[in-house]
């Protein structure tokens, strides 16, 4: 149980794109960290007492990019810390936040997460993250070229596609169900001004009339590669309430590292063969749930953000951290239920799948998630927020993060 | 397949090559230092609060977390502020030792508060002073990049 309750008293982003060649990192950087501090009019910069940074490791060659934006994120002379855990790196930022002031250690924390992924090569900082056992094949006696061959096409849509198989398999969703998700939330971003493909008119023809990438996954249907940042503001239940209208109270978090499946040596190293099983997320899930009061997530969740670049991915999220029922997601789907107006509104910002800003995406999704239960997202539900979670995904398919929040302070119980 | 290390012959070197391209975008503040430079000018910055002078320029003030918008043409001459000597040739693998010894000097330009790792030229190192006046030495061919700034060289000789 947190020592002193954290709150989200603010949150900023950048404008997302796929090339932000006006600014370089450390500059991509202070837009997210100034619109988050501008949302908090009464905080000074001077205020915060810990600033918590990070990205995807040397994704852009730059290993402590930290130390160059010091200065644009207000860090200068204080305390630092840069957290990277692969594609949960937003995720683990935002949890290490939360840690920080449930700690009682710091009372103002600031959170920053991003990434520019036009300056980098993508492919080569993957083979750090997605191929996680780089390093261990050669001590298993395996030659650098197998690794190809185990990956299929591309890193991160290599691990996707089975995921996908096997949860088409189980679910018997159809590319077509996958489709409906992809424009859902092209069409959500179109209506958030920070994010990176905005696709207002795209239909689910137009998503499967694009070729195929590595089956069952189609060229329309993966995210791009974006260039942006996010900034959060935390402070404790007392300062919170005198600074922001609706401070979000952050309940529950819990991260859980999963084995990997398919990309263990030619299998063998996970003793688990259905990548879509995801035991990451479901005990993730549970522990944060546990620690909110939450007893029935489907009845007592308003709003979900889920970590998803492939469609595939959300749907298989939203069951396993317990908003669906098992194979009922792709009906869902269907019906309007995660529809912007629907009973249970996912990832209404777009998601990963319209932005990806690879270390900030798993920040985006608790941040957005904020945003909807103060009231100011920018494509807000209708209803009223009052419970909402965030997810993320990444580090060879085997880190997830989740965070609970709502607009009361946890629940205690004696 | 289990490797016995005792014998060079079970051990397999594999080789390969990983294309790693990078490039970065220096923004819309470098690129007017660049463009400064290929006019042989130096183009810094000013924090709107407390108005320190970036060299190169930088966007914000690190003290201040205030703008640092406003360019400023800057002098070319500025004030040696430390400097080192060595006959390890820079930036260069492939013959690491020079004949004459090279300096390199941290000098603040006058006006500015930051200061730049420049080559420091046409003196002897025994007449090295911290705090001497310097004056730039621009390359022959100007392209707009670092290398225009060939070195720093002592006010009227020394």
């Amino acid at each position: 149980m947190a020592k002193v309750q954290p709150a989200v008293i603010s949150v900023g982003f950048c404008e997302h794109a796929s090339k932000r060649s006006d600014v370089n990192m450390a500059e991509l950087v202070n837009e997210a960290v100034e619109d988050c501090l501008n949302k908090a009019e009464s905080v000074e910069w001077k205020d915060i007492d810990y600033i918590i940074n990070g990205n995807m490791p040397a994704f852009e060659g730059a290993n402590m990019p930290e130390l160059w934006m010091t200065d644009h994120m207000a860090a200068k002379n204080k305390p630092l810390l840069r957290v990277t855990t692969g594609g949960t790196t937003g995720g683990s930022v935002f949890v290490s936040a939360y840690y920080a002031v449930a700690s009682g250690l710091f009372d103002t924390v600031l959170a920053v997460a991003f990434e520019q992924q036009s300056c980098g090569n993508t492919t080569v900082g993957l083979a750090s993250v997605a191929l996680g056992e780089l390093s261990i094949y050669p001590t298993l006696g395996y030659e650098a070229t197998r690794l190809r061959r185990n990956m299929g096409a591309g890193a991160a849509i290599g691990v996707a596609s089975y995921q996908a198989m096997n949860y088409m398999r189980r679910s018997k969703a159809t590319e077509e169900d996958l489709a409906r998700v992809v424009v859902q939330n092209r069409r959500n971003a179109a209506k958030n001004w920070w994010t990176h493909l905005k696709m207002p008119t795209i239909t689910i023809e137009d998503v499967l009339d694009t070729p195929y990438i590595s089956y069952p996954l189609r060229f329309g249907m993966v995210c791009p590669a974006s260039d942006g940042a996010c900034a959060v503001l935390f402070t404790t239940e007392e300062k919170a309430k005198q600074i922001a209208d609706i401070p979000v109270y952050i309940n529950g978090v819990g991260s859980y590292a999963n084995e990997p499946a398919i990309i263990g040596v030619d299998c063998g190293g996970a003793g688990q063969t259905d990548p879509c099983e995801q035991l990451g997320a479901v005990k993730s899930a549970e522990l944060a749930y546990s620690q909110a009061g939450i007893s029935f997530p489907n009845k007592e969740i308003d709003y979900a953000e889920v970590y998803s670049p492939f469609p595939n991915q959300e749907l298989q999220w939203v069951e396993r951290v317990g908003l669906f029922e098992p194979n009922s997601a792709p009906e869902a789907y269907l019906n309007g239920v995660t529809a912007l107006n629907g009973e249970m509104p996912v990832n209404c910002s777009g998601g990963v799948n319209s932005t990806n800003a690879i270390g900030a995406s798993a920040m985006e999704r608790p941040a957005e998630s904020a945003l909807q239960i103060m009231g100011k997202a920018g494509n807000q539900v209708p209803k009223t927020v009052h419970t909402a979670l965030g997810h993320g995904w990444g580090g060879a398919i085997n880190l997830i993060s989740h965070v609970v929040m709502a607009d009361e302070p946890q629940r205690k119980f004696k | 397949m289990t490797l016995n290390l005792d014998d060079e012959q079970d051990v397999t070197i594999t080789k390969g090559m990983v294309r790693a391209e990078f490039n970065f975008w220096v923004g819309i503040v470098m690129d007017k230092f660049y463009d400064g430079l290929q006019e042989k000018k130096f183009i810094g910055t000013k924090c709107s609060k407390c108005g320190k002078v970036f060299l190169p320029p930088r966007n914000r003030c690190g003290d201040c977390f205030a703008k640092a918008e406003d360019f400023i043409d800057l002098p070319e001459t500025g004030i040696l502020k430390n400097f080192t000597v060595t006959n390890i040739k820079i930036s260069e693998r492939k013959s690491r030792n020079v004949k004459k010894d090279q300096i390199v000097g941290l000098v603040q330009i006058d006006g500015a508060d930051t200061a730049m790792i420049v080559p420091v030229l046409n003196i002897n190192p025994e007449d090295l002073k911290t705090g001497m006046k310097l004056k730039v030495v621009w390359a022959k061919n100007i392209k707009g990049h670092p290398d225009d700034i060939a070195g720093f060289e002592p006010i009227g000789g020394v």
